[in-house]
């Protein structure tokens, strides 16, 4: 078991507690790095999807995860996102002007939004944002001449200092980079009154309140800030995607995004990646999976969604703290060995709440 | 505005000059029932001010009219001479006014010192930008924060829990950590509703000398609801008792403990 003697406060508020944790991550950031060396393109483009997906579940995370609010709608915002990034590179704004516009965008519209929406709770607030979702649905389908309507749009190449990025090594570079960037700006915000103001919301808003938290204005930050970070997630998706449709944005999308933060375990940071791979890779491994399975079962229809299904309930019933929390447990098991307690991470009911002043 | 709410104070009472916060009038109704009928008090600075009563007398109600979770449907509050009836809840942290809750409301899934910190939030200067790319600003902040919540963690001796999830705690603890949490925003008032409750006889006599010190040390006025006695006549400079909403009777612990409409009211007639 490693104790970390504390000799400063800085040690509290730097992002890395340990030694050990610098050279863990340092050394992952140099394999992420090396990968377009070794790695086939294809996988290139596969591991900057999953890039993709972890930025949209960053946003998604500091809302489910880190204030508590569940949101249904989250696909309008990629899809927002996409086509303004589309209508901005369009217009001749150079792609590294273009991706913070459409993040603006999406942050400007996320206020607009959460501003009325979040008036209601829990699963009001989620058919609220489903409302928004088939909202923005229909004028994208219907506004033709920014969207394409039905047929569609295609996303123009772009550029960035001279560098083609829809090439496959210089996508999953600036992937990459735009995930580390989210990351970071993630576990500062984590860090300091904004994110500390989220978390107190998400575990007691009478509390937050009685502390001098401004409800209303803290979810509306929470909201825009996902909306964003999903937002810039999807003018990257765009590029991945070549050409905008309607189809490519629906329920389902919104709703494998929450599986997503679900399964790699809701208010970690580390789960945004964990169930980014997840929801990125699986859907190859099955198709592998197929290969190699009798054909009896590898005909099966509807395996993809049925194995999907299977894993979230899976989830669901033995580790609702998804991937990260079971990783903490093993980590937690190795440290104490042989002392762990079984009733470690046991879940109690706690009887003794306030009775609710609202 | 704060004339007019001083005027109504009976003599006696304002003739003492300072005072910190003043209700005048309070009621509200829930339904059909009056929870809190027309109560007025004073609370001076640097005394302990503790309000008892039978259960459903309406102490918590108070509290929770004087923290604005609920609106008064008549009456008046001010505090250091302004009038706060109606101020957005969540400005009366800032104006200085802290509590705890009756069966604490602790953010569950984060470590002590998270909740200590989250104390600290009426005080940050930094905004979302400052946060996002945590700038020396948010950094120096932090440190400030981080260094302040170890001088409330020394005074109240929460040192071998300051990383523990507040899950993980002994019910005791929490009280404490709400104490501590509710320092945090460095007030001067602090509203402790019930804080022995759930406690064992040592823990409370504890507590007592926490409030004494809480008092003197942070120069902090205390206002709280209690049903221990004992507690209550150890530390209290002056009482409020209650019944069915109403004021029964306010003065010293031990006239209040003798007082024939206070006995009334717990024992019946």
């Amino acid at each position: 078991m490693r104790f970390v003697l504390k000799t400063n406060y800085g040690q509290d508020v730097n992002l890395f507690l340990h030694g050990g944790q610098r050279f863990w991550y340092g050394l992952l950031l140099a394999v992420v790095l090396l990968a377009p060396l070794v790695l086939d393109t294809f996988y290139l483009g596969e591991f900057a999807l999953v890039f993709i997906w972890a930025v949209a579940g960053t946003g998604l995370m500091i809302l489910v995860g880190y204030t508590g609010l569940v949101s249904l709608g989250h696909a309008a915002f990629l899809a927002i996102g996409a086509y303004a990034h589309t209508y901005f590179l369009t217009r001749g704004v150079p792609f590294v002007l273009s991706v913070p516009l459409a993040t603006l965008f999406c942050a400007v519209v996320g206020y607009a939004v959460g501003m009325p929406a979040l008036r209601m709770t829990g699963i009001y607030f989620a058919i609220a944002t489903l409302a928004f979702e088939r909202i923005s649905a229909f004028v994208i389908e219907h506004w033709e001449g920014v969207t394409g309507g039905h047929f569609g749009i295609r996303v123009p190449d772009a550029t960035v200092l001279g560098v083609n990025i829809d090439g496959p090594v210089g996508f999953y570079y600036i992937c990459f980079g735009v995930l580390a960037v989210s990351l970071l700006a993630t576990m500062n915000l984590l860090r300091s009154p904004t994110g500390r103001a989220f978390i107190a919301v998400r575990d007691s808003e009478v509390s937050a309140e009685s502390m001098g938290i401004n409800l209303a204005r803290t979810k509306c930050t929470a909201f825009a800030l996902s909306a964003a970070f999903t937002g810039l997630a999807g003018s990257l998706f765009a590029h991945k995607i070549g050409y905008l449709a309607p189809d490519a944005f629906t329920v389902q999308t919104s709703i494998q995004l929450l599986l997503m933060v679900v399964v790699g375990g809701l208010g970690s940071l580390q789960g945004i990646v964990y169930g980014a791979i997840f929801l990125g890779l699986l859907p190859q491994a099955i198709a592998f999976a197929r290969d190699v399975l009798p054909q009896r079962i590898a005909e099966i229809p509807g395996l993809e969604p049925g194995i999907f299904g299977l894993i979230l309930i899976l989830f669901l019933v033995f580790e609702p703290l998804g991937i990260h929390g079971r990783w903490v447990k093993i980590r937690t098991w190795f440290d104490e060995f042989p002392l762990y307690r079984k009733a470690t991470y046991k879940r109690q009911r706690s009887y003794l709440r306030t009775e609710r002043v609202r | 505005m704060t004339t007019a709410a001083a005027t109504a104070i009976p003599g006696a009472e304002s003739a003492v000059g300072a005072v910190l916060f003043e209700a005048n009038g309070l009621s509200v109704s829930f339904g059909g029932i009056k929870a809190v009928r027309d109560v007025s008090f004073t609370i001076r600075p640097g005394e302990v001010f503790s309000i008892i009563g039978p259960n459903g007398a309406g102490k918590t109600t108070v509290f929770n009219l004087v923290s604005r979770f609920y609106d008064a449907e008549t009456g008046t509050m001010a505090y250091e001479g302004n009038d706060i009836t109606s101020v957005p809840t969540h400005r009366i942290a800032a104006l200085g006014i802290a509590r705890t809750f009756q069966n604490t409301e602790l953010f569950e899934h984060e470590t002590v010192l998270t909740n200590l910190l989250i104390g600290h939030h009426v005080h940050r200067h930094t905004n979302l930008a400052t946060d996002l790319l945590f700038l020396p600003r948010a950094r120096g902040q932090e440190l400030e924060f981080r260094r302040k919540a170890e001088d409330v963690i020394d005074l109240l001796d929460l040192q071998r829990y300051r990383e523990q999830p507040i899950g993980s705690l002994p019910y005791g603890a929490r009280k404490m950590v709400e104490i501590a949490r509710a320092l945090c925003l460095e007030p001067k008032l602090l509203l402790l509703d019930e804080p022995s409750s759930g406690l064992n006889p040592e823990e409370t006599e504890d507590l007592s000398f926490w409030i004494e010190d809480i008092v003197a040390d942070l120069g902090v006025t205390v206002a709280m609801v209690e049903h221990d006695m004992n507690l209550v006549a150890t530390v209290s400079d002056r009482v409020m008792a209650m019944a069915d909403g109403a004021e029964v009777a306010t003065g010293e612990p031990a006239e209040i403990q003798q007082h024939p409409d206070v006995l009334r009211a717990y024992l019946g007639h």
